[in-house]
C-alpha cells in the first residue's frame, strides 16, 4: 500500500462532521481526528494482499479437538468432518472417507465463528478520512441503499477481524447527518457478509437482511424553554418517519392498480411493510425504545432493537412483544450520571433473566466499528463478568446473532448441515490471551495473517528477531 | 430640569403641590446645584417631605413603630418616633405602611450599550459557555487581548433608558451598580441612582468595582483563550503584567534618562488599583468550583474580591465561610422538574432534583455559615413579577427577613463602597426610601407604594389605590338596590363581591375605579345586568349606574367594617428531602472521605505485587495509616487490625492511567495558540466528574490528566488520585513531578482542519522549529532573570508565565509527555530532545513506536500507548497491537493508557492484550498498567507496586486481573475504600430513596401546574408535549460543564460511531 505517497489533490470532499459536538473535537486531543475537510488520499490503493481461501476439494477432518457446539453440550475429544463447505459430521471418532485431509487438533478447542451482528465493517477503512467511508447516504430517507455493493473485499480491516475469530459480519448502513443537516432516519438495507472471498458477491451470505431505522434522538429536557417558534427536532423527525411509512404503504396499495412509476425508496420498503423483512430500529434510550415499540406495534412491523442500552428497563415489554435486542456493545458508558456504573455491563444478563432474545454486537462506542471488530468476544465476556452465564455470552456472539439475523439454520453453532465456519483455539476465546490458531469459512481454511502481523514480522527483522 | 432622559414620573405631583410654596421660600430648602444652564424657568420646588405614621425599618434589625421620617434636599434629615414633621414639609400619611431604606441593585446592565451587556452564548456546536469577544473596536493603547478591557468604565457610556429605570424603581431599587458584562477583565461598574436627575445628578459613585469573569471564546473564534484553563492563565498573566507595568512606569518616571521607555497601556494602568488592593473585584462565577478557583487567585494576588454567584454556592459554603467573601446571589431558581412522565423522569438526575429544592435555600445556608450576601435581579427572565416572589421564597426557605433586607441594603452598600450614604434610613443618609403596604419580605400581598430617590418621590401603582375590600352600607337614588355589599379577595385587584347570597362580577379598570356587574334581580328588575361604577378612596365611595331599561342610578357607599383577611396559615417549616452534606451533590456523593482503618490486613489472596517479589500466592497485605507495611505470607494480624478475608481473590496495585482527560472541564484544549505551556490542567479539575467514580469501580486509582493535542506545546498536566468525594485540590497527587503535554502530527498541523489553516505549523516540518524557537526565547528569558538577580539590571524583567514554563521544561523540572504517532515525527523529536537535553517522560500514543523503539529507549523515554486501537485516522493506519511488546523488548518502559472515559474502566484487560499480542508474561503485562506508568510519571516511589512504604492503593479482584471475567470487589486509595460493590449498592439505594421523596414533592407541584385551568386568571402551564424541546447545557463534548452525565467526549452519539 502506498500510504506514504498520497495523491494530495486538495480535493475538498465536503463537510463531514457527525454532530455539532465534533466541532469541539477539531482542536484535537488524544485520538482526535476530526471528520472535516481534507484532501482525498489515495486510499483506494489500499488493498489487503491476503489471498482468499480455496475450498479444499477433499473433505477435512478436524481430529480430537474439544468441540464447543454452542447449540448443545461441549464435546471433548471429538472429530469434526467438513465436506463441501458444510459440517458433515460431529462425532467421537469419525472414520474419514479416503482422501480426507486430517488435521490433528488434539488439545485445542473448536467454536463456531463469531458473528458481528451490527457493524460498518467493509464500508469504512479510516473513519476520519471521508474518502474511505461509505457508511451513509445523503438524505434522511434512503431505504433503498444496500451495504453489500460498497463492501470492500480488500479492506485491511477484514483480516484483522478474522484473525480473532470474527468470520461473519452483519454490515449495516449508518444514519446520515452532518452538521446542519437533519439526522438520517431510514438508512437502508443491511447484508450479512462472510469475511472471505474475491468479490463482494462471493462474500454475501444474505442481501437485504433488514431495513434500518435510526430512531431520532429524544434528549433529556432541561434548561430554559426554547425561543418561540423554535423547531422541535424530534417532532419533525418523527413526522418524517411516519410520512415515509405512510407513503410507502400508499405506494404498495397503488401497485395493485394500473402500472405506476417506480419509486426506488418505497419499493425497497415493501418487504418490511409486508412483514417479510425485519426492521432494525437503532435506539438506546428508554424514551426512544418505548416510542419505537409503540410504533412497531401500530405499524405491524417485525422489529429488532439495536443499541438498547436502556433495554433492561423495558425487558417486560420486549419479552411480551418478542422483540429481540442486538446489544450494541458492553464496552460502553452508562447513559446518565445516576445510572449504575455497571448498568451497561449487566444489561445482557438482565435481558437473559427476563427471557428476552438478545445478542451482543460491538459498534457502539469509540473502539468498535471496523478497526476493532476483533474485540467482539471481550464485549460478550464483560456481560459474563456481570451476571450473564458464560455459556450465554458465547451464544450471544454466535448462535443468537445467527438466529436473530435469520440464518440460525446455517450459522452460529457446530451442527451437521451447517456452514463449516469455525475457529480452532488454544483456550477460551472469551479470554484475551487465547489465540485463534485456525479458522475456516465455509470449509475453507483462511489465512490469519493481517496488516498487523505483517508489520510485526517486518519490524522484528529490524531488531534481529 | 429641562429635559430628563428618565421621564418625569414624579414631577407633576411635586409641581402641583408646590404652587403655594412659591411665596414662602424656606430658607433651608434649596434646589440642587447643577452646572448646566437652565433654559426657561428654573425648578425650585421644595424638597422637604415628612413621612408620618409608618413602621420604619431604619436598618436590618432596627425598627421604629409609628415614627416619622423627614427628608430634606435629598437627604434624611431626621428619623424617629418623636420626630415632628417640620412646618415646611409636605406630609405623607403612611400610617400602617412599612418604610425601608432604598434597595441597591448590585449588578445591572441597565444604561449600558448593547456591546457591554451580557452576551448570549454563541450558536450550537460551540462551547456552551463561549461568548463572542467584545465587539466595539478599541482605540488608544490597550491590552493585546480583546477580552481584557479593564479600562472600560460604565460611567463613561451610561445611556438613558427611561423604561428600564422605571421598572427597577418599581421593585424598590433606588441605586443600581451598572456593571460591564463582557469579557474577562470587563471594566469598572458605576453606582447610579434610579431618580430623574440625569446621570450628572444620578451617579453616586463612578467607579465601584472591576468586573471579572472566566470567559473564553468558542473554538470557532480561534482567539485566545478558548478554554477555562486559558482564561485562568490569562487572568494570572494580566495581573502580573499590571504589577510589572506599575513598577516599570514608576521606575521610568523616577529615572527616565538612559532607559528605554516602557510601553504605554491603558488596560494595565487601569488595573493598578486592583493589584494594589485599592479597588474591589466582582468576580462572576459559573459554578461552585469557581469559588475556590477565584479565592485562590485572590490570595495569590491579594485582591479585594466578592463573587457574583451562580446559585449553587451552598454546596461549598464551608469554603466561603472561612473566606468571608460576599456573594451576590441571582434568584433564577430552577423550574419544577417535569417528573410526571416516568420514562422522561429517568433523565432527571438526583443533583437536579436536589438543586430544585435547595436553590431557594442557598441564601439562608450561606448566611447561616456567616457569608455576607446580596441579591440581584440579574438572570431573572421577568424580574417585575419574579423578583419579590423569589426573595420571599428565600425567607420561607429559612432566610431571616432582616438578612434578606441586608442583602438589598447594607451588604451591597458596603460592597460598593457607599456604606456611609446608602443602605439605611439613619439621619444624614441619602433620601432613598421604599414605602410598602406591608412587610415586603414576608407578606405575599405587600406592595411597594412609594419610592423616594435622592429625596424625590415616585408614586407607584399601588399608592392610593382603591382597596374596596370590606363591608359597605349603600344608599341609592333613581332606583332601589341592595343595602349592603361585602367585598373580599386576596388582593385589592382580585375581588369577590356579594350582596346577600347573590354574587356580583367586579373589575378594576384603573386604580381608583371599581366596576360592578349586578344581576337585575337585585334591583327588582327582571332580566339583564345592572352596570355600576364607583370611585373614591378611604371609607366613602360615590357611584353611578344604569338599570337594564336605561334608568340612571346614583349611589354612595360607606364602609361599615374593614375587610378581615383569613388568618394566615401558621408558617410550616419547609421540609427538605435533599441531602446537602455530601459532595459531589447527587447520587454517589460522599459526606466525608472513606474511613481509613488504623491497621488493615488483607488476607490469603493472590497478590500481584508488580514489584521485585512478583506474584505471591496465599499472601497477605498489611497496611498501616494508609501506607503498606508488609506484603508476604502468614503475616500476623496486629491488635485492632481490620481484617479482610480475600481467599480466592486477587490483589493488585491500583491501576494507573498515564493518559486521561477525565475530570477536565470547560475545555480540554487551549488551542488558539501553538504554544500554551502556561495553561494548567490543575486549574480546572472537576471533582464532580462521574467518570472518576466509574473508573474507580474498574480499579483505576491514579490518572495522568493531560491537556489535549491541539498544539505542539500544550498545557501543564495534573496527576490525580481518584479520591471521589474530595474537592479538586484533594484529588491532586501531591509531590508528583510536574509535566506538560506536547504534541506532534495531524492534530497540531491541523491536517483535518479544512482549508482555514492559519496557525503555524501546518506540516511536520514546522513542528520542531516552533519548539526550538520557544526554547530559545525561554533561555533568553532565564538569562534576563539571572542578570537581574545578579544585580546587573535595575528593573525586574516582566514575568512571562509561558516562558517560565518553557524554562522549567528546558531545565528538566517539568516532564514532557508528547502525543505522537508516526516514526518520522518521533525520531525528529528525539533528535531535538537530545540537542536540548530535554527530559522526555513519555511518548503518548506512540503507535509507530515499534518502528523506532531503540531510539526511544536510548533517550530514556517511556512509551504510553494503546493496546490495540488503530485505523481511526490516517496517521494510525500502521498501528499494530504488537507495539507494546516490541517496544518493551527494545528496552522501552511501556504502559497502556485509555485516553478515554470508557476504556479507563477496564485497563486490566487492556494489559492482557500484551500477553496476546507479543507474548509478554502475565506478571509483566500487568505492569503495563501499574508500576510502568508510575515510573513514567516519576511517582514509582509512592504507587504502582505493592511494596512496604508505598501508598496503600490497591484493588481486590474477584478473579485474575487479566481475565475478562474479573471485576473489582473494592478499590482502595491511601488505605481508604473509595469503591466497594457493597458500598455501591448502598449508595444506589439511598439515592433511590431520596429521589423518590423529591419526585413526590416535585410531582405535587407539577400536578398543581398541570391541572390548574389554563386561560385568563388560571395561569396554568400547558401540559408538556412528550418529546419536547431540549436545550442541552451540560454535554458539549470537551466543553462540558460540571455534573455531566459522563458520556465520552469522543463520540457523537450512540448510533453513530464517531471515532475520533
Amino acid at each position: 500500500m502506498k500510504t506514504t505517497n498520497p495523491f494530495a489533490l486538495g480535493l475538498i470532499v465536503g463537510a463531514q462532521s457527525c454532530c455539532a459536538r465534533s466541532v469541539s473535537m477539531l482542536l484535537g486531543r488524544g485520538k482526535s481526528a476530526p471528520l472535516l475537510l481534507f484532501a482525498a488520499m489515495a486510499l483506494s490503493a489500499t488493498a489487503s494482499t491476503i489471498t482468499p481461501a480455496k475450498r479444499p476439494a477433499a473433505p477435512v477432518l478436524l481430529q480430537g479437538g474439544d468441540v464447543h457446539t454452542v447449540s448443545g453440550a461441549v464435546r471433548p475429544k471429538t472429530d469434526l468432518l467438513l465436506v463441501d463447505g458444510k459440517i458433515a459430521a460431529v462425532g467421537g471418532t469419525i472414520s474419514a472417507p479416503a482422501g480426507t485431509q486430517v488435521i490433528d487438533v488434539t488439545g485445542k478447542r473448536i467454536y463456531p465463528g463469531f458473528i458481528a451482528a451490527s457493524s460498518p465493517l467493509g464500508l469504512e477503512e479510516i473513519a476520519s478520512v471521508r474518502a474511505t467511508v461509505d457508511t451513509k447516504e445523503i438524505g434522511t430517507i434512503t431505504p433503498n441503499v444496500r451495504t453489500q455493493v460498497a463492501f470492500n473485499p480488500d479492506s485491511e480491516t477484514i483480516p484483522v477481524a478474522r484473525a480473532n475469530g470474527v468470520l461473519t459480519v452483519h454490515t449495516r448502513p449508518s444514519a446520515a447527518g452532518d452538521t446542519g443537516q437533519p439526522r438520517g432516519l431510514i438508512a437502508g438495507q443491511s447484508a450479512l457478509m462472510r469475511l472471505d472471498g474475491w468479490t463482494w458477491e462471493d462474500m454475501t451470505v444474505r442481501a437485504r437482511v433488514g431495513l434500518h431505522v435510526y430512531w431520532p434522538p429524544m434528549p433529556a429536557h432541561r434548561g430554559p424553554p426554547p425561543p418561540p417558534g423554535a423547531r422541535d427536532a424530534y417532532k419533525d423527525a418523527r413526522t418524517s418517519l411516519q410520512q415515509a411509512f405512510d407513503t410507502a404503504r400508499a405506494y404498495l396499495t397503488a401497485k395493485a392498480g394500473p402500472p405506476a412509476a417506480t419509486d426506488l425508496r418505497w419499493e425497497a420498503m415493501i418487504p418490511a411493510l409486508q412483514g417479510e423483512q425485519p426492521v432494525f430500529v437503532h435506539a438506546d434510550d428508554i424514551k426512544q425504545i418505548s416510542a419505537a415499540l409503540d410504533w412497531a406495534r401500530e405499524e405491524k412491523l417485525r422489529m429488532i432493537l439495536v443499541g438498547g442500552r436502556d433495554a433492561w428497563r423495558v425487558a417486560d415489554r420486549l419479552k411480551a412483544a418478542d422483540i429481540p435486542v442486538i446489544i450494541d456493545g458492553t464496552h460502553n458508558l452508562p447513559l446518565r450520571r445516576d445510572d449504575g456504573y455497571d448498568d451497561v455491563y449487566a444489561n445482557a444478563g438482565r435481558l437473559h433473566a427476563a427471557g428476552v432474545r438478545f445478542c451482543i454486537a460491538n459498534t457502539g462506542d469509540t473502539k468498535g466499528g471496523s478497526a476493532n471488530a476483533r474485540n467482539l468476544p471481550y464485549e460478550a465476556a464483560m456481560a459474563a463478568a456481570f451476571g450473564l452465564p458464560p455459556a450465554e455470552a458465547l451464544k450471544a456472539i454466535t448462535l443468537y446473532p445467527a438466529q436473530i439475523l435469520g440464518v440460525g439454520a446455517e450459522l452460529g453453532s457446530i451442527e451437521p448441515g451447517k456452514r463449516a465456519t469455525l475457529i480452532v483455539t488454544d483456550g477460551d476465546p472469551l479470554e484475551i490471551p487465547t489465540q485463534v490458531e485456525q479458522a475456516f469459512i465455509d470449509g475453507a481454511p483462511i489465512q490469519l495473517r493481517s496488516r498487523h502481523t505483517d508489520l510485526y514480522d517486518k519490524y522484528r527483522q529490524r531488531y534481529g528477531k | 430640569m429641562t429635559t430628563s432622559p428618565f421621564g418625569s414620573v414624579a414631577r407633576s405631583a411635586v409641581l402641583a403641590l408646590g404652587l403655594g410654596s412659591l411665596l414662602s421660600v424656606s430658607a433651608s430648602a434649596a434646589p440642587r446645584t447643577v452646572t448646566t444652564p437652565v433654559e426657561g424657568l428654573r425648578d425650585a420646588s421644595p424638597r422637604v417631605h415628612a413621612l408620618v405614621g409608618g413602621r420604619i425599618v431604619v436598618a436590618p434589625g432596627k425598627v421604629i413603630e409609628n415614627g416619622t421620617l423627614v427628608l430634606r434636599d435629598g437627604v434624611v434629615e431626621a428619623v424617629g418616633a418623636d420626630v415632628k414633621a417640620p412646618a415646611d414639609a409636605r406630609v405623607w400619611d403612611v400610617t400602617g405602611k412599612t418604610l425601608y431604606a432604598g434597595f441597591i441593585e448590585s449588578g445591572t446592565a441597565l444604561f449600558l450599550p448593547d456591546t457591554w451587556k451580557p452576551a448570549a452564548p454563541t450558536t450550537a456546536g460551540d462551547a456552551p459557555s463561549a461568548t463572542p469577544p467584545p465587539a466595539a473596536p478599541r482605540t488608544g493603547t490597550h491590552s493585546w487581548n480583546s477580552r481584557v478591557t479593564p479600562e472600560r468604565a460604565a460611567s463613561r457610556v451610561l445611556t438613558p433608558d427611561a423604561k428600564g429605570v422605571e421598572k427597577l424603581r418599581a421593585l424598590g431599587f433606588t441605586t443600581a451598580n451598572v456593571a460591564p458584562a463582557r469579557g474577562i477583565f470587563r471594566g469598572t461598574g458605576a453606582l447610579v441612582s434610579t431618580g430623574t436627575a440625569g446621570f450628572n445628578g444620578g451617579v453616586v459613585r463612578p467607579s465601584t468595582a472591576q468586573e471579572l469573569a472566566f470567559e473564553f471564546g468558542s473554538f470557532v473564534d480561534r482567539t485566545y483563550p478558548t478554554s477555562l484553563m486559558g482564561a485562568m492563565a490569562l487572568v494570572r498573566q494580566t495581573l502580573l503584567d499590571a504589577q510589572w507595568y506599575a513598577a516599570a512606569q514608576a521606575a521610568y518616571a523616577a529615572h527616565p534618562a538612559g532607559r528605554e521607555r516602557p510601553e504605554a497601556n491603558e488596560s494595565l494602568a487601569a488595573l493598578g488599583a486592583v493589584v494594589a488592593g485599592a479597588q474591589p473585584v466582582l468576580f462572576e462565577i459559573s459554578d461552585e468550583l469557581d469559588v475556590p478557583r477565584v479565592l485562590g487567585l485572590a490570595a495569590e494576588f491579594k485582591l479585594h474580591v466578592a463573587l457574583r454567584g451562580s446559585g449553587t454556592e451552598y454546596r461549598v459554603r464551608d469554603v466561603l465561610a472561612s473566606a468571608k467573601v460576599p456573594v451576590v446571589l441571582p434568584l433564577d431558581f430552577p423550574e419544577v422538574p417535569e417528573v410526571e412522565v416516568a420514562e422522561r423522569a429517568v433523565d432527571i438526575q438526583l443533583h437536579e432534583l436536589q438543586h430544585w429544592e435547595l436553590a431557594p435555600a442557598n441564601a439562608a445556608r450561606l448566611v447561616e455559615a456567616g457569608v455576607p450576601i446580596a441579591f440581584t435581579t440579574a438572570k431573572l427572565r421577568k424580574p417585575e413579577t419574579e423578583f419579590w416572589t423569589r426573595v420571599r421564597q428565600t425567607v420561607t426557605r429559612g432566610l431571616a427577613p432582616d438578612a434578606a433586607l441586608a442583602a438589598l441594603t447594607t451588604t451591597p452598600a458596603g460592597l460598593l463602597g457607599v456604606g456611609a450614604t446608602q443602605g439605611t434610613l439613619e439621619a444624614g443618609r441619602a433620601g432613598n426610601v421604599v414605602v410598602a403596604s406591608g412587610d415586603l419580605f414576608q407578606a405575599d400581598d405587600a406592595a411597594i407604594e412609594l419610592v423616594w430617590v435622592d429625596g424625590d418621590p415616585f408614586e407607584q401603582e399601588a399608592w392610593e389605590r382603591l382597596d374596596a375590600r370590606g363591608t359597605w352600607s349603600l344608599a341609592w337614588t333613581g332606583g332601589k338596590g341592595p343595602a349592603e355589599l361585602v367585598i373580599s379577595g386576596t388582593k385589592p385587584g382580585r375581588l369577590k363581591v356579594k350582596a346577600g347570597d347573590k354574587e356580583l362580577a367586579a373589575s378594576t379598570p384603573d386604580k381608583r375605579t371599581l366596576l360592578l356587574f349586578a344581576p337585575a334581580g337585585l334591583f327588582g328588575a327582571t332580566g339583564g345586568t345592572v352596570r355600576l361604577s364607583v370611585t373614591g378612596e378611604g371609607g366613602a365611595l360615590t357611584g353611578t349606574g344604569e338599570l337594564p331599561d336605561g334608568t340612571a342610578l346614583r349611589w354612595t357607599a360607606k364602609r361599615t367594617a374593614p375587610f378581615k383577611p383569613e388568618a394566615p396559615k401558621p408558617a410550616v417549616a419547609e421540609k427538605f428531602f435533599a441531602s446537602s452534606g455530601v459532595y459531589p451533590a447527587g447520587a454517589y456523593g460522599r459526606a466525608a472521605l472513606p474511613e481509613q482503618p488504623a491497621v488493615l490486613l488483607v488476607r490469603n489472596a493472590t497478590i500481584w505485587t508488580s514489584g521485585p517479589a512478583g506474584n505471591l500466592e496465599s499472601a497477605d497485605l498489611l497496611v498501616r495509616a494508609g501506607k503498606i507495611e508488609a506484603v508476604g505470607q502468614n503475616l500476623a494480624a496486629p491488635a485492632g487490625a481490620t481484617v479482610i478475608d480475600a481467599t480466592g481473590k486477587h490483589v493488585t496495585p491500583g491501576l494507573i492511567d498515564c493518559h486521561s482527560h477525565t475530570a477536565v472541564y470547560r475545555g480540554i484544549n487551549e488551542g488558539a495558540s501553538a504554544v500554551t505551556v502556561e495553561v494548567r490542567v490543575g486549574d480546572v479539575i472537576d471533582p464532580t466528574d462521574i467518570g472518576l467514580y466509574r473508573q474507580l469501580a474498574g480499579g483505576t486509582t491514579t490518572s495522568n490528566v493531560l491537556h489535549g493535542s491541539a498544539n505542539p506545546m500544550g498545557g501543564q498536566n495534573q496527576v490525580i488520585k481518584l479520591r471521589w468525594g474530595a474537592g479538586a485540590e484533594g484529588m491532586k497527587f501531591a509531590g508528583a513531578k510536574p509535566g506538560v503535554k506536547f504534541a506532534l502530527g495531524e492534530n497540531v498541523v491541523r491536517a483535518n482542519f479544512g482549508a482555514a489553516r492559519t496557525r503555524y505549523p501546518m506540516s511536520r516540518m514546522g513542528v520542531p522549529e516552533i519548539m526550538l524557537d520557544t526554547f530559545n526565547q525561554a533561555r533568553e528569558y532565564g538569562a534576563a532573570w539571572e542578570a537581574f538577580r545578579a544585580g546587573r539590571t535595575a528593573l525586574a524583567p516582566r514575568r512571562d508565565l509561558r516562558l517560565e514554563a518553557a524554562l522549567e521544561i528546558l531545565q528538566g523540572e517539568r516532564l514532557i509527555h508528547i502525543h505522537s504517532y508516526r516514526a518520522d515525527e518521533i525520531l525528529a523529536f528525539i533528535r531535538l530532545a537530545e540537542q536540548l537535553h530535554l527530559n522526555v517522560a513519555t511518548f503518548q500514543h506512540v503507535l509507530e513506536g515499534y518502528k523506532v523503539a531503540p531510539e526511544i529507549a536510548r533517550i530514556g523515554a517511556g512509551g504510553s500507548t494503546f493496546s490495540d486501537w488503530w485505523g481511526y485516522k490516517f496517521e494510525v493506519f500502521d498501528a499494530i497491537p504488537y507495539n507494546g511488546a516490541l517496544m518493551a523488548r527494545a528496552g522501552v518502559n511501556v504502559s497502556f493508557n485509555s485516553d478515554d472515559d470508557e476504556l479507563a474502566r477496564r485497563l486490566n484487560t487492556e494489559a492482557a492484550k500484551a500477553v496476546k499480542y507479543g507474548g509478554i508474561a502475565p506478571v509483566e503485562a500487568l505492569k503495563f498498567v501499574t508500576i510502568n506508568p508510575a515510573r513514567q510519571l516519576r511517582i514509582d516511589d509512592r504507587v504502582g507496586s505493592l511494596e512496604p512504604g508505598k501508598d496503600a492503593d490497591f484493588v481486590i479482584w474477584n478473579g485474575s486481573p487479566l481475565s475478562t471475567m474479573a471485576r473489582p470487589d473494592s478499590t482502595w486509595i491511601d488505605g481508604r475504600r473509595y469503591f466497594g460493590r457493597d458500598d455501591d449498592r448502598q449508595l444506589r439505594a439511598s439515592a433511590a430513596t431520596e429521589r423518590a421523596a423529591l419526585l413526590q414533592k416535585a410531582l405535587a407541584e407539577r400536578q398543581k401546574a398541570l391541572t390548574r385551568p389554563a386561560g385568563p386568571g388560571g395561569g396554568g402551564d400547558a401540559p408538556p408535549d412528550p418529546g419536547h424541546y431540549h436545550y442541552h447545557t451540560d454535554e458539549h463534548g470537551e466543553f462540558r460543564a460540571i455534573y455531566h452525565n459522563g458520556g465520552n467526549t469522543h463520540t457523537c452519539s450512540a448510533q453513530d460511531g464517531g471515532r475520533a
